[in-house]
């Protein structure tokens, strides 16, 4: 238990990974995700504060506390069989996390709580790689503070409204294009910084419970621009004529998201539950840098809204011990032509396990999430240059391996 | 215990799983390329040529160009296909890498030129050159002497410094020949290559151009020692030497790539400075036409005498307007009326080019006369204007050699370069297959270096030019000899081109 506090803390330090289709970082519960992360329907536990709010006059406990972190270990490879390029990116272990706290007012009124990171993205190329005019690295994260309030006026049915508060940081270092040096043949680098990130959303959410066997829900969160207004640019191994400093502004847009789930229980120890999510990219149309004295940059993104299909099961072994198990199936919301390797994220296949050891008000939950992104080859088509338009090309191949802890509290 | 066991199974299934890294389906390893010479055999490349051979950029040869010379290019890529060793001259005494040149104390070849970001303006860059004419004999694979035209290369003393006072030596050949009186091209010979480039007639028709057609167009003269520098060499003597190369080249069943001659009349150095660089207001303009006015009625006398056509009458009518104009300019092929005090002067027209070296004339005060302006008041010479009948004849001579070369290739069954071709191609702007393109242009501003191919010079390429040639070498070797040379990306090199804050 000790080492699992001192995991947290640290955590708190540490920026989250690159997950789930495009940025999304689809950690938020390791109860959840040992069965698939679906819980949009599944009414049980403090992270349902999450995955649907409206559900927490379902849970049964008058207050529910969770915390938990879900390190991440990912690998993307890169080649390109024309040239002889390879590359692979150093990723560190990071940590996204969550913290959750549901109350009942009355039978009519209850509050959520919920603190978590649902976009991300932490990606290390080898420095100076093929693609390093795109990305040497970049790590983006965005802390979402989201308390909803539930009115439950039936015994079946229950909605929630959210307010979303995020901030967020965005750290991201490329090569100024794919040749310029400084004297000594350094590559000339650009670093952003931007700490200042900030928006706001909302958030929607049902639940329905029409029977002991059968639950139903939804939930919606709004898009939240992420937006810098005081990024600091700084040009390293400058070969003269650059300046050295300068500042920009940029927005980034953490997508809108619907969930609709089902779950139905058999008998009293067996649950299956199924989830389609699906991620508005579309926002996402082109990635602006407005800047004091560099040229501005437009990088065309047109990402596609995406689907993601969820399916999990969970058995209660005993009254101290759940054991559960899940799979889903996550789109690529990236067109043809416009895959970079900033955000390398092709469509991915999802194994799941997980379990909950009950100790009276305490309970333990742990979960194992192993993604395969399948082998995807194509090209960002939309790098300006002067005046063309390089294309960059390959293929990119990817997994990682996802331990979830958490504890939960109820009282 | 359940609990833990469980908990052990979950951190056991972890590290497997983290062990296993995502791997392709057919894996490219770099270490592992198989690549095919095809008919052809690389073990001994000789590079036979001039300065584009010898990796000359930027107005000069120094270091960091010829270490990325199109032949050294092709020579690594052959190295994956049985090629062997590839010598360039020594320049480790270029230790500025600047290049030029000093015979003691006096600098002979000036050393690179650099844009001075602080002046906008490209100059020679504020340094002594290092190198000397101390010679370090070949030969080496890389036989391009910068500076050499077809006849030079088989003249016994192009190498002999005791030549040097006579101007018939060449400073890179007497650094690098075998002995002071080999030609060039029995140093290339020795080297009894088995696979060999050929790219020579280029300063045969350079130097006319970029001299304003100050030379003489030598067809039919078949003694070059009678030559001046600025004149077109006689196609008859540049198929004549050319023939007798390939059939040395070729007598040992050594195999090779024969290049095109460009248009020299379109590479930047003459398309860059416009016919009509003089911005004028209304009240200039009229002053200036005021000072003409003697000068056109002595025209229209002319005229009126029968002593010139309509035609050329209105071609030597000198107007000026509010907004751009013409530089006035001296043309020798008008109607001598020098006798009647009449200059053979006229207005430049869109037909007329402009070396790189007018513009830094145009608009400056004449030296002779401070008071008077060049090309406003005070015309420009012969030298500075290549005219529509000069152009003509550059076209004319390049297009003979060039059907020489095709001729010849096929009767030695050789591949051909085509970089006739490939400069048109750029100049109407070079799409590759990546999609990003290339352009004739010249410098015009750090934005301008992802998509420039020539130099500082406005004659050579820079980095990413000499990239692009040696693609083009390596298409015509693939397609002629079957082999599987892999090409480069142009844009990952450097242009090679110095931007510095203060010259």
């Amino acid at each position: 238990m000790k080492k699992l506090i001192m995991l947290l803390t640290l955590s708190v330090l540490l920026p989250v990974s690159a997950f789930a289709g495009g940025y999304r970082v689809a950690l938020q519960g390791a109860r959840m995700l040992g069965m698939a992360h679906a819980g949009v329907a599944v009414f049980g536990g403090a992270e349902t504060v999450f995955f649907n709010p409206a559900g927490i006059g379902f849970t049964g406990s008058d207050n529910s506390f969770a915390i938990g972190v879900s390190p991440v270990i990912s690998k993307v490879k890169y080649q390109n069989v024309q040239h002889l390029w390879t590359a692979q990116t150093h990723n560190p272990v990071v940590t996204p996390l969550y913290a959750y706290y549901s109350h009942k007012i009355s039978d009519l009124f209850y509050l959520g709580l919920a603190l978590y990171t649902p976009y991300g993205s932490t990606v290390k190329w080898d420095r100076d790689w093929a693609g390093s005019h795109l990305v040497n690295e970049i790590s983006l994260r965005a802390f979402f503070f989201q308390p909803s309030f539930v009115i439950k006026p039936s015994d079946y049915f229950s909605v929630a409204v959210s307010f979303i508060v995020a901030s967020g940081s965005i750290h991201y270092n490329k090569n100024v294009n794919r040749f310029l040096t400084d004297g000594n043949g350094n590559r000339t680098d650009i670093t952003l910084d931007a700490e200042d990130a900030s928006g706001a959303g909302f958030g929607i959410s049902v639940a329905i419970r029409p029977s002991d066997k059968v639950s139903l829900g939804f939930n919606y969160r709004s898009t939240v621009w992420l937006r810098s207004r005081y990024g600091v640019a700084t040009i390293n191994n400058n070969p003269g004529f650059l300046p050295a400093h300068d500042h920009f502004s940029a927005a980034l847009p953490m997508p809108a998201e619907t969930s609709f789930g089902l779950t139905y229980r058999p008998v009293d120890k067996l649950m299956f539950t199924a989830e389609l999510d699906e991620t508005f990219w579309s926002v996402y149309k082109s990635l602006d840098i407005d800047f004091g004295k560099l040229p501005d940059t437009r990088m065309a993104k047109n990402w596609d809204d995406s689907f993601t299909y969820r399916l999990g099961a969970q058995y209660s072994v005993s009254t101290h011990l759940d054991v559960r198990a899940g799979y889903y199936f996550d789109q690529s919301p990236i067109p043809a032509t416009y895959f970079a390797p900033e955000t390398p994220s092709m469509d991915s296949h999802n194994w799941t396990l997980g379990f909950t050891y009950k100790m009276g008000k305490l309970s333990v939950d742990a979960a194992l999430l192993y993604k395969t992104e399948k082998e995807r080859n194509d090209s960002y088509d939309y790098y300006i240059e002067g005046m063309s338009a390089p294309r960059f090309s390959g293929s990119y191949v990817a997994n990682a391996i996802i331990p979830s802890f958490g504890i939960q509290y109820q009282f | 215990m359940i609990m833990k066991t469980i908990y052990r199974l979950l951190i056991v299934a972890a590290l497997m799983l983290a062990a296993c890294e995502p791997e392709f389906k057919n894996p490219v390893d770099p270490n592992n390329v198989e690549v095919s010479s095809g008919s052809a055999d690389f073990s001994v490349y000789v590079a036979v040529g001039n300065s584009l051979t010898a990796g000359y950029m930027n107005g000069t040869l120094y270091k960091s160009g010829q270490a990325y010379s199109f032949p050294k290019l092709l020579a690594d890529r052959m190295k994956e296909a049985g090629g062997g060793e590839f010598t360039q001259p020594f320049m480790d005494d270029d230790t500025k890498d600047i290049g030029g040149m000093m015979m003691g104390n006096i600098q002979i070849l000036e050393p690179k030129l650099v844009v001075d970001a602080g002046d906008k303006a490209v100059e020679r860059i504020n340094d002594q050159p290092t190198m000397t004419l101390t010679p370090h004999p070949g030969p080496y694979n890389n036989m391009g002497v910068p500076a050499a035209k077809i006849f030079h290369y088989v003249y016994n003393g192009y190498g002999n410094i005791a030549n040097m006072a006579s101007g018939t030596a060449n400073p890179y050949f007497v650094r690098m020949a075998s002995s002071p009186n080999a030609s060039v091209f029995e140093d290339v010979l020795a080297q009894h290559p088995t696979f060999f480039t050929l790219w020579l007639g280029n300063n045969d028709v350079l130097w006319y151009a970029t001299s304003g057609g100050a030379g003489t167009d030598q067809t039919g003269n078949t003694d070059p020692s009678t030559y001046g520098p600025n004149d077109l060499t006689d196609p008859g003597v540049f198929a004549y030497i050319y023939n007798q190369m390939l059939q040395a080249l070729t007598a040992g069943g050594a195999k090779g790539v024969v290049a095109t001659i460009p248009d020299v009349a379109s590479i930047p150095y003459m398309t860059t400075v416009p016919y009509n660089p003089v911005p004028l207001d209304q009240a200039t303009a009229d002053a200036l036409n005021q000072a003409y006015a003697q000068y056109n009625g002595a025209i229209q006398q002319a005229l009126a005498g029968g002593l010139i056509s309509q035609d050329e009458a209105t071609r030597r009518t000198i107007h000026f307007q509010a907004g751009n104009n013409a530089v006035v300019l001296v043309d020798e092929d008008l109607t001598d009326l020098t006798a009647l005090n009449i200059p053979s002067l006229r207005q430049a027209t869109a037909d007329d080019l402009l070396p790189l070296t007018a513009a830094s004339v145009i608009g400056k005060p004449d030296p002779n006369n401070p008071q008077l302006i060049m090309g406003v008041t005070s015309p420009l010479g012969d030298e500075y204007v290549l005219t529509a009948d000069e152009t003509a004849k550059v076209r004319t001579v390049t297009a003979q050699y060039n059907a020489t070369i095709q001729a010849l290739a096929q009767q030695y069954d050789l591949a051909v370069a085509d970089m006739a071709a490939a400069l048109d191609e750029l100049a109407a702007g070079l799409r590759l297959d990546d999609n990003s393109i290339y352009t004739a242009n010249y410098f015009s501003g750090a934005e301008t270096l992802p998509n420039l191919f020539f130099s500082l010079d406005g004659v050579h390429p820079n980095r990413k030019g000499y990239v692009i040639l040696a693609n083009r070498f390596i298409d015509a070797i693939n397609a002629k000899y079957g082999a599987t040379l892999r090409k480069y990306d142009p844009g990952y090199f450097d242009t090679n081109i110095s931007i510095l804050p203060q010259n």
